[in-house]
């Protein structure tokens, strides 16, 4: 019983365009998921520090609940964006994907009540009307809990997804499928990579917050910024830390790919990490002089250069991992030219009407 | 085979089912209730009715948070689910209409946006924009109906797609318009159903008469609908396929009459608000809804019932075997795997070996990966009691599953594997359900008889080869049914003992004068 035969075989339907098309989709939407995950989490990991660090301060209480009336936008936001690559990897990673889910079916599916419940918690919190109350933040801490769960409960399907000489013995264990992949050793190291950069882009949520504060309350708006700033930066140091764990953890030819071995790999390697430094020392600087610009525009923007070179290598340390077992070339290709085209028209429509909603709201600049 | 499959103890069907009618309970109020929201706004506002506005403020909260929180994450969560259960079927669809859904992804996004810029929008946007950003919302909410509704309806009618693959054959295939239409009218319904219960908790009794009297607009005249679409769809539907749900098909049928009277239930409950529509409850509220899941809930187990024994109609069986052999299919058709047996075709399974000793584990391995898609032991489907019921031993056990593609209608797949293969689930099988030796050896009574050996293929009715064809002659009859596979080759090889074969004439002999059966009979004619 040699794992590649365990392999499913993919389904008689050719890919019904490029592979490199589905490739950049996976990506690209992985990069927005990702994002809103993290406002959710982090966002709501930094609440309850306000709220809990400086009980009952005014401020303190304010920053929670203007966290947590975001937290229900966002959540759907996370939700929608996750739908998009939770489809492309399908499309591309079937066979791996859907076997670790069913060799961890149950906490897989628990996913879905995590969800429900956090999300409805979320709300709950958002509709307390603000009157400062212990059982906000007891509602909220539990809701973040299950977000965190779920955040690991993905690490676990995914890294196993990754190993298939994993999932005989894990299945025949348990075929009601109550399994996890505690014995990987990146999982730990992997899931906190994720779990610290959640905490550090939450700091760029309450920065952002600051931001839209400035004017109207610049006092608020400064404690907030602070708040924010330094979250952002401690947690990106941490990373450094967390980042290396990782790295080591991985198989030695894995890790190598990311030292030398791929050029590519190096390079965003290189850029993450740069760009990680950079981020601590501008954001240093922001809150020194109090440029809520700086904050809240360049260090997202190189944030968002690093995010994407992380979502890259992930990409790469996924196609490593299997290389064994997959080969883009593996699959026939039909482009459906009669129904690809109308998705990226209507994708692009889609794009611009989502931009003229937001505009006719108000929350693009000037109406 | 491919995939591994994920033993559910409550049975894998029953846990789709639970996630899919919630949701798409759901879903549906997302889409007419889209509609209910503008028109209700429009209408407060040109008669400048502030009460009616308040209300409705209240009532599009109620709005996202079931329909955006709860019904998004359980349309994710058939995603999950139809993977874990259903992967190769799954994988199938996901490469056939990424494109589809894809598009609905996007119409996904401008809704749910819309929905919280709605919901939000109330107190800060001026009147004309806030209808705008409700009608945007309806408008994506239907678009995203009418791409799943293609991919759905293609499951149970997949028209010409088997032979040329076409995306939009396959999408607007038979049962698209009619089910697009029937499902709009659900939708419809369910906006005024869902709207009953947010006026149910309505303090000012006048607004409170108001709004049932405005729910009840959308719920009767679309219940009312029902019907005739329900024809105009089932008419789309081959007729074989629609057959199961006469009959021959105890779920189906079932259901499909559930579906008939907790839809007439929910039509008579909502008539009946109107009688005191000031006093109606919370809780009378909550009934109509509950009775309406069910009928809807029905509806929907009827459509995946008569898809049997398919998941993807003349395409791929429900245990996830392919109907024909095709190209690329991994050797994953009925066929091959009769050729290969299921000891070397299938990927997930322990026993690579046969012997005599082992023959109930291996017969276990096999219920798992042909069964378990529909079956489990002793809960949802569960074998257990359809065995109670026939009483066979081992080897009629091993002759039955040779015909399971004949029982109850063609429900069922064929049983895929070598002969010995199928011995050894008849042996796992016999373990489950030992035969009561008394019940079985006992069974001379014609009507056990055929209870026992055949009414999963044979109906008591009139037409029926059993009664139409068999010799009328009870020697005659008693020799033919002796060897079955020469009264007609495709049916199983019995051997029934002579004392039960002379009952079981006896007792056809009644049925056909009792019930007037078999007034075609002309003797028998071999067949």
């Amino acid at each position: 019983m040699t794992p590649p035969n365990m392999i499913p075989t993919l389904d008689p339907n050719p890919l019904p365009a490029p592979y490199w098309v589905f490739k950049l989709l996976l990506i690209a939407t992985f990069f927005l998921h990702i994002v809103a995950m993290n406002f959710v989490l982090g966002g709501g990991v930094l609440a309850l520090v306000s709220k809990w660090r400086s009980r009952n301060r005014e401020s303190a209480n304010r920053m929670f609940l203007d966290v947590a009336r975001k937290l229900p936008v966002l959540l759907p936001a996370t939700i929608t964006l996750g739908i998009a690559p939770l489809l492309f990897v399908q499309v591309l990673y079937g066979q791996f994907f859907y076997t670790s889910s069913i060799v961890m079916a149950w906490p897989w599916f628990l996913v879905l009540v995590f969800l429900t419940i956090a999300y409805y918690g979320f709300y709950y919190v958002s509709y307390r009307g603000g009157r400062p109350s212990a059982r906000d933040g007891g509602v909220m801490l539990f809701s973040v809990i299950l977000v965190f769960l779920i955040g690991f409960l993905f690490s676990n399907n995914l890294t196993l997804s990754q190993t298939p000489s994993r999932w005989a013995g894990k299945y025949f264990a348990s075929l009601d499928g109550w399994n996890l992949n505690l014995t990987e050793a990146t999982l730990i190291p992997r899931f906190l990579h994720f779990f610290v950069a959640a905490v550090a882009v939450g700091g760029l949520l309450l920065v952002f917050l600051a931001l839209a504060n400035w004017k109207r309350d610049h006092e608020y708006a400064r404690q907030v910024l602070q708040f924010g700033g330094k979250a952002f930066m401690y947690a990106t140091m941490a990373q450094f830390v967390v980042g290396i764990i990782f790295l080591v953890s991985l198989p030695r030819d894995l890790r190598m790919l990311f030292m030398g071995d791929s050029l590519l790999a190096t390079i965003l390697l290189l850029i993450g990490v740069t760009g990680g430094i950079g981020a601590i020392f501008l954001m240093s600087d922001a809150l020194r002089k109090e440029s809520v610009r700086v904050a809240g525009f360049y260090v997202p923007g190189i944030l968002a250069v690093v995010i994407a070179s992380m979502s890259l290598m992930r990409d790469i340390l996924r196609d490593a991992y299997l290389k064994p077992y997959f080969h883009p070339g593996q699959f026939a290709v039909e482009t459906q030219w009669s129904v690809f085209p109308l998705f990226l028209v209507l994708f692009l429509g889609g794009v611009i009407l989502w931009f003229v909603m937001l505009k006719r709201y108000g929350l693009l600049g000037s109406k | 085979m491919n995939y591994p499959v994920w033993e559910v103890a409550f049975g894998a069907g029953l846990l789709i089912a639970a996630v899919a009618i919630l949701h798409v309970f759901v879903s549906h109020f997302a889409v007419g209730g889209g509609l209910f929201l503008v028109v209700t706004e429009r209408r407060a506002r040109r008669n400048n009715d502030l009460a009616l506005l308040g209300w409705l403020k209240a009532h599009t909260k109620f709005f996202v948070l079931v329909t955006v929180v709860f019904g998004a994450i359980s349309g994710v969560g058939i995603w999950f689910t139809i993977g874990l259960i259903g992967p190769t079927a799954t994988s199938n669809l996901i490469h056939a209409y990424v494109w589809g859904w894809a598009i609905e992804w996007v119409f996904f996004f401008v809704e749910i946006t819309a929905a919280l810029l709605y919901l939000y929008g109330w107190d800060k946007l001026e009147a004309r924009i806030h209808e705008w950003f409700g009608w945007i919302y309806f408008i994506a909410a239907f678009a995203s109906m009418m791409i799943i509704n293609g991919i759905i309806t293609f499951m149970l009618t997949s028209g010409s797609w088997v032979k040329t693959h076409q995306f939009w054959q396959g999408f607007f295939n038979p049962t698209y318009f009619p089910s697009l239409a029937f499902r709009f009218a659900i939708a419809l319904a369910l906006a005024g159903i869902y709207a009953l219960i947010t006026a149910s908790v309505q303090k000012d009794a006048a607004l409170k008469v108001r709004l049932v009297r405005w729910s009840a607009w959308w719920i009767v005249p679309a219940l009312a609908l029902l019907p005739a679409l329900g024809w105009w769809y089932i008419r789309w539907i081959p007729a074989d396929v629609w057959a199961s749900a006469r009959g021959p098909m105890p779920t189906a049928t079932h259901y499909a009459l559930f579906a008939v009277i907790l839809l007439a239930v929910t039509f008579a409950l909502a008539l009946l608000t109107l009688v005191r529509p000031g006093r109606m409850r919370l809780a009378f509220s909550l009934l109509v809804a509950l009775v309406a899941l069910g009928a809807m809930g029905s509806f929907e187990f009827v459509r995946e019932a008569i898809r049997k024994p398919y998941v993807i109609a003349k395409y791929l069986y429900a245990n996830s075997l392919y109907a024909a052999k095709i190209p690329g299919d991994g050797g994953f058709s009925g066929d091959e795997v009769n050729a290969t047996g299921i000891l070397r075709a299938a990927k997930w399974i322990s026993n690579r070996d046969l012997s005599k000793g082992n023959q109930a584990a291996v017969g276990r391995e096999i219920f798992r990966v042909e069964c378990e898609s529909c079956h489990t032991i002793g809960a949802y489907r569960g074998v257990k009691r359809y065995l109670a019921l026939r009483q066979w031993d081992e080897n009629k056990m091993q002759t039955m599953l040779g015909v399971l593609d004949f029982m109850h209608h063609g429900v069922m797949p064929p049983f895929a594997g070598t002969d010995a293969e199928r011995g050894a689930l008849a042996v796992y099988l016999s373990t489950v359900q030992p035969v009561v030796a008394a019940a079985a050896a006992a069974a001379s009574d014609g009507q056990t008889v055929f209870d026992q050996n055949c009414s999963m293929c044979h109906w008591v009715k009139a037409g029926e080869p059993l009664f139409k064809d068999l010799p009328r002659d009870p020697n005659a009859a008693t020799k033919a049914l002796g060897d079955l596979t020469s009264l007609f080759p495709l049916m199983p090889d019995l051997k029934l003992p002579e004392p039960q074969r002379i009952a079981l004439v006896q007792w056809i002999n009644e049925q056909r004068s009792a019930k007037g059966f078999g007034k075609a009979a002309q003797g028998g004619n071999g067949k």
